[in-house]
């Protein structure tokens, strides 16, 4: 038997097989209520995907014997599926409803957080206290002191280089 | 085929499918692959067991000045251009070492070498004793003395000034806001300008979905972590991809060096002060107050248009995190008449480090650059 017609066959098989899920899936997905224009449609994803790998493979399985190129054209595979699959993830994460679930799942971390946050924060800071150590909120406000004494030494840095160019313009004249 | 069970199926082709002797050619093929899976093997073992650290930073340079966290650096180079180019990368998210990342792969050696006199600014890693620093705070106090310094070092009467990624707009509002800064050309790379066409973040930071007050308010700092995390949820298969071509390539030395040097940039993130993530988002992001002229710093307005020395627009083609449209909007906003956009191939990242920015970005930027230096 002509080994290229009996790897068509497995193909047309498994390629049927994907198309008939693929609809399923589009069938499912369209009962579900979308958040509408951003909506997926994954038979427009599927397809090309679909088309491209069962060429690749034919293509792949068509040689005789294998050759090293089936490593390439694995990776290549590989390559394009990932690829698809960022595809569809940014079309999905592009919708509105996406950044709507974000959102709210960050409200709801930050709802849990906070409290949570204030109340470690407390109690590391009564536990430094006990033992006679420099909380963190102290050693912070030692560097910000630092930081504006910095300002402060730089505006006096920039005065004295004003005075100096006036003084400077007047000697020229 | 009709209903045919798929195991039939499978069992025909099996048989059907005689395997005649290969030819030389493909025995030599075989036998380069199975080398280059040895070597594969013997640096995944290298990588995993004695991980070298790479060294990254390659170029000569001093430090010329240092304001709190944030360091200016100057280049060695033989300096044939007279104008100094002050270079101004994104503040938190990464550290700059990706522009002077290895020997032959570094933007910042090719500038060099190609006699630019190139100053970087780091910004430097905040902690929270920072956390009241501002956008307007780098716009009207950082910017402007790290300018000034590079006049003064250099001894020059003007300045070019590059801007990337946040760098660009935040570049762009030091140079709009202080006219009298002789900034003599700019450069805005990959630097987002109009914030409605800013893709993904855009949307995911809309004030619709996103309260930043509360964010900031509860969390003060956005810790590096989360900074990694959003980035990584931009593209979630980057990883998968990166492990892909980490594995295909494992043979290659020279690429897992690269590789190397690289992933411990890509994996060191910096975080946000709170104060600055606040005005960032919100008044960038939220309210795209840049290019519609609505943002004040330092008591004076932001107007784009008063941007009237030559100007080079440089947007990534596949770049998701500042797409091409919001880069190329500044071309729009400014007063120059002198402007000009590229659009080249790669993503944020690769539009300035790698071997494709070698190719495409830095001979067109030093090219631009020097004419008018």
């Amino acid at each position: 038997m002509d080994p290229n017609a009996a790897s068509q066959q497995l193909f047309d098989l498994w390629k049927r097989q994907i198309e008939e899920g693929t609809q399923a899936w589009a069938r499912m997905m369209a009962e579900v209520p979308g958040p509408g224009a951003g909506a997926v449609d994954p038979t427009a994803f599927w397809r090309p995907l679909m088309d491209q790998g069962v060429a690749t493979w034919s293509r792949i399985l068509g040689q005789a014997p294998a050759s090293p190129d089936l490593m390439a054209q694995w990776k290549q595979f590989l390559d394009q599926w990932i690829e698809a699959w960022s595809k569809a993830l940014g079309q999905a994460m592009g919708t509105e409803a996406f950044a709507q679930a974000l959102g709210s799942y960050l409200d709801r971390w930050l709802l849990s957080q906070g409290p949570a946050k204030k109340a470690s924060e407390q109690s590391a800071e009564a536990m430094l206290q006990a033992l006679g150590l420099p909380s963190r909120s102290q050693v912070t406000s030692v560097a910000r002191q630092l930081v504006e004494l910095d300002e402060r030494l730089e505006r006096l840095e920039d005065g004295i280089a004003a005075l100096r160019r006036g003084r400077d313009g007047k000697e020229s004249q | 085929m009709g209903q045919e069970r798929f195991a039939d199926v499978v069992e025909r082709f099996t048989q059907g499918y005689q395997v005649p002797a290969p030819a030389p050619e493909v025995r030599q093929r075989w036998g380069e692959e199975i080398e280059r899976a040895q070597r594969r093997m013997a640096n995944f073992a290298r990588l995993m067991l004695d991980p070298v650290e790479p060294k990254t930073g390659p170029t000569a340079r001093q430090e010329v000045f240092r304001k709190n966290k944030s360091r200016l650096y100057r280049y060695e180079s033989p300096r044939t251009h007279r104008t100094p180019l002050l270079f101004v990368p994104n503040l938190g998210i990464s550290r700059p070492y990706i522009f002077d990342l290895l020997p032959g792969g570094s933007f910042v050696e090719y500038m060099t070498a190609q006699g630019f006199d190139f100053y970087l600014l780091d910004w430097g890693v905040f902690g929270p004793e920072d956390n009241g620093l501002t956008v307007e705070d780098c716009v009207t106090r950082i910017l402007p003395r790290m300018a000034a310094k590079v006049l003064e070092s250099s001894g020059a009467a003007g300045l070019s000034v590059l801007g990337y990624c946040m760098g660009g707009p935040l570049a762009a509002s030091f140079v709009a806001t202080f006219p009298e800064v002789p900034v003599q050309n700019f450069i805005n790379m990959a630097g987002p300008i109009d914030f409605a066409k800013a893709g993904l973040f855009a949307l995911w930071l809309d004030k619709r979905f996103f309260n930043v007050d509360r964010f900031v308010d509860v969390i003060g700092a956005v810790p590096a972590d989360m900074v990694r995390a959003g980035f990584k949820l931009l593209k979630p298969t980057m990883d998968l991809s990166t492990s892909l071509n980490l594995w295909w390539n494992l043979w290659n030395d020279t690429y897992v060096e690269g590789f190397t040097a690289l992933n411990k940039w890509a994996n060191e993130y910096v975080a946000f002060p709170a104060e600055f993530f606040r005005h960032w988002v919100g008044d960038f992001y939220q309210q795209n107050k840049l290019v519609r002229g609505e943002l004040r710093m330092g008591g004076r307005r932001v107007d784009l248009s008063r941007i009237t020395c030559p100007v080079f627009v440089i947007g990534a083609r596949e770049d998701y995190i500042a797409p091409p449209a919001c880069v190329k909007a500044f071309l729009d906003v400014v007063g120059s008449r002198d402007k000009e956009y590229a659009e080249l191939p790669g993503g944020h990242i690769s539009l300035i480090a790698g071997r494709g920015a070698a190719t495409h970005c830095w001979p067109k930027v030093s090219s631009w650059l020097a004419r008018r230096s």
